[in-house]
């Protein structure tokens, strides 16, 4: 066994074209300059993905990576999945698990996958065992079917499995790359692309050991970290709400907030009664029999298991039940039965769906049904209005649309590219950006969080920016603040409705999250004052890799990595015109609870403090050729020149 | 005598072993009304209240909303209650 130092960092590239491998060192100053996890394959993939690469095709590279801290107590099994999207942009998601460590354990901190495979493969890696196995057995089959094949052929418990289930097999529009069952990410279009490769899945053992490089240094780091994410010690609001029911409570909350996308999000409140039939108190009562965790994770809340108890779906099991699933397959569609809204969530990990595509796409198929723009001619005869659709047909119509069968291939294509179809100004009912659906927070009363959706490169990604709320003020002062670089005034800053400042503070959040990310560890971590003070995780990132990194430096990594993805975006031709929220969020108020809709007289402002603060072109939004220099990516000002952009 | 409409979410929930009721008091802050509920429901001031300052626990949340109204994070005990208010503790 060798045990791995954190300071080097290497890639496993493979050719699914030719079944060819290598196995490459990055350079080891990468990991002070990029840190790792999604710095590095950011850094990849605009190195390495041409402007105009066919997102289907051989030259597209699925990037699938962790960083120095995964495998120790705090990377969380943190995976970074990154490659470009069918839509164009830079597609980037994280899942947790324990692939990442297992990965580390055998000599990688990456995959680069490219090329395409004829026929259904698998990647087996076992440290310097690697084979490009058949899959033509486990094609069709389901994320559920898939792993308990799989651990079948290989039944050591300590291999892992990341695969696809049969919508990203069909080209499914946001497909997951699945792994441990319930754990999804990816869906910018990771699964889609890792579908096109005809790359079932990917298993990974390895028997090497990991250390930090300094333990005394790391563990009184960690003690530190420990007691902001604790439940017991945290000064966080959410921490308890968050390690134990878990984030469904805010359906109960939401609705007297105005924050509950309800029917398509054409009301922002909800049926209290309904509320409380899919609240985390009542899964907690009812439906959960286990808490499931992430490696090493303080907070084992996020995949708790479950079975429905009694009814039509009686025995029906799934995990993993967050805030995304009572909104989107809840409120959003009218959706007050617990039951349902559990087996569809169930379905969508076993077919490998992203639940928001579904859950924002249904809504959008509704409104349109009682639009009149869809008929039953169009839906197979199914009455698809909000609240009182069929049960079963719906239940169908989640396979359809995984299979590509009937109304379920036009649903497949999610919102934005079936409005593009019908037309007849459906495009008014779909909430998506760049792309792509929306997620559960919404953002007429949180202007921050409209214009994350807005500008993230990726599409709406709340993990660009999550948690969208302050510490207690009283944990930090003005001059700490100043001496951590924070040039906020935190009061405007967080006042939701008010547009002053919500640039600059987008801008922090969203370099500190890129941060934790890198590292890699979990936002959902980011408690306490983590969000603001990152000295914790600079002094874990030090301890386990020797790196003596000054804190500016590190802020500077999640600068240069928010820039590479803004570069890589920019080279494809997106720009601040791509950089909407939309049509109904830009068009119609709420006027029960007085919230604004989001014009371009608000949203305006926003965009321009946000990209003066990034130093970035307020038309294009290229960066500045200063700003380039500044964050050491004057390597890739050239290649913007030779693809006609211009610097300034 | 007020009329007040409470909810309990997450952590508070197991404490009361209800979702919500409706309840009587003549409390006039936020602080006597924890005082109160915690006579009915053992644990309730404990987690609210810190016993050293005295003041709200910072991993603990109220919201607050008076009739008709959007609900506000309580940030100071001694805010006055007023009947038919809807208070959401967690």
């Amino acid at each position: 066994m060798r045990i791995r130092e954190n300071r080097v960092q290497t890639v496993l590239r493979v050719d699914l074209s030719d079944g060819s491998f290598s196995k490459e060192e990055l350079p080891e100053e990468w990991t002070g300059k990029y840190i790792g996890a999604r710095g590095i394959t950011s850094r990849l993939l605009y190195d390495e993905v041409k402007k105009g690469t066919d997102p289907y095709g051989p030259e597209n590279i699925l990037y699938i990576g962790t960083g120095p801290l995964d495998g120790l107590p705090v990377g969380m099994g943190r995976l970074s999945m990154a490659c470009k999207s069918p839509r164009g942009t830079v597609a980037e998601g994280s899942a947790g698990g324990f692939f990442g460590p297992e990965l580390r354990r055998a000599g990688y901190e990456y995959l680069a996958i490219k090329g395409k495979s004829d026929k259904p493969v698998y990647l087996y890696i076992e440290n310097d065992n690697i084979e490009i196995r058949n899959a033509s057995h486990l094609w069709g089959l389901s994320t559920y079917e898939t792993d308990a094949a799989l651990r079948f052929e290989i039944p050591d418990p300590d291999a892992q499995f990341r695969y696809i289930g049969p919508a990203a097999e069909n080209l499914v529009h946001a497909a997951t790359i699945m792994g441990n069952l319930n754990s999804c990410g990816g869906r910018a279009g990771c699964g889609e692309i890792m579908g096109s490769k005809k790359l079932k899945a990917i298993v990974v053992r390895g028997h090497n050991g990991i250390k930090p490089h300094d333990y005394d240094a790391f563990v009184d780091a960690y003690k530190v970290f420990r007691e902001r994410v604790d439940i017991k010690t945290s000064r966080d609001m959410w921490t308890p709400v968050w390690n134990t029911y878990g984030a469904p409570v805010l359906s109960r909350l939401f609705p007297d907030l105005g924050n509950l996308m309800t029917r398509n999000a054409r009301e922002m409140t909800w049926d209290a009664e309904k509320a409380i039939n899919i609240s985390s108190e009542n899964f907690m009562d009812n439906y959960a029999y286990k808490a499931k965790a992430c490696w090493c994770c303080p907070a084992p809340s996020c995949q708790k298991l479950y079975s429905v108890p009694s009814g039509k779906y009686k025995g029906f099991k799934g995990g993993n039940y967050w805030a995304g699933q009572p909104i989107a397959l809840g409120s959003l569609i009218d959706n007050g039965n617990m039951d349902l809204m559990l087996v569809i969530s169930g379905l969508c990990n076993q077919y490998g769906l992203d639940i928001f595509h579904i859950g924002f796409t249904l809504g959008w198929a509704m409104e349109c049904f009682e639009e009149g723009i869809l008929t039953k001619a169009d839906t197979e005869g199914m009455e698809l209005r909000f609240g009182t659709f069929d049960e079963d047909a719906l239940v169908d119509l989640i396979g359809k649309i995984a299979r590509k069968e009937g109304f379920g291939e036009l649903l497949s294509l999610g919102c934005s590219e079936a409005a593009k179809r019908i037309g007849k100004g459906s495009d008014r009912f779909c909430l998506s950006v760049k792309g792509q659906e929306l997620e559960a927070i919404a953002e007429r009363n949180l202007l921050m969080v409209a214009l994350g959706v807005a500008v993230s490169e990726v599409g709406p990604d709340h993990t660009r920016w999550y948690p969208p709320y302050p510490c207690n003020p009283s944990l930090i002062t003005k001059d700490e603040l100043s001496n951590l670089g924070i040039d906020l005034d935190l009061r405007l800053a967080f006042d939701t409705r008010n547009p002053a400042e919500k640039g600059k503070l987008l801008r922090w959040f969203t370099i500190s999250r890129a941060i934790v990310e890198a590292l890699p560890s979990c936002v959902f971590l980011v408690r306490d004052t983590l969000g603001l003070d990152l000295r914790p995780w600079w002094n874990l990132f030090k301890a386990a890799t020797g790196f003596d990194l000054e804190y500016q430096e590190l802020l500077k990594a999640g600068e240069r990595l928010m820039n590479l993805d803004r570069l890589f975006n920019v080279r494809e031709g997106f720009g601040r015109q791509d950089d909407r929220v939309p049509y109904r969020i830009s068009h119609e108020d709420v006027p029960k609870f007085g919230y604004k809709k989001i014009d371009d007289n608000l949203l305006n402002p926003m965009l321009d403090e946000y990209y003066a603060s990034n130093g970035w072109d307020l038309d294009t939004t290229v960066p500045s050729f200063a700003k380039l220099i500044e964050l050491d990516l004057e390597d890739t000002v050239e290649d913007l020149w030779a693809n006609g952009i211009k610097v300034k | 005598m007020k009329a007040l409409q409470l909810r309990y979410v997450a952590a508070a929930y197991p404490i009361t072993s209800k979702l919500d009721e409706e309840f009587k008091t003549t409390a006039s802050s936020i602080q006597e009304l924890i005082k109160e509920l915690d006579d009915v429901y053992g644990g309730f001031l404990e987690m609210f209240i810190n016993e050293e300052s005295g003041k709200l626990n910072l991993n603990t949340m109220i919201y607050y909303g008076e009739k008709s109204k959007v609900p506000v994070a309580v940030l100071d005990i001694d805010q006055a209650i007023t009947d038919g208010a809807r208070i959401t503790f967690w």
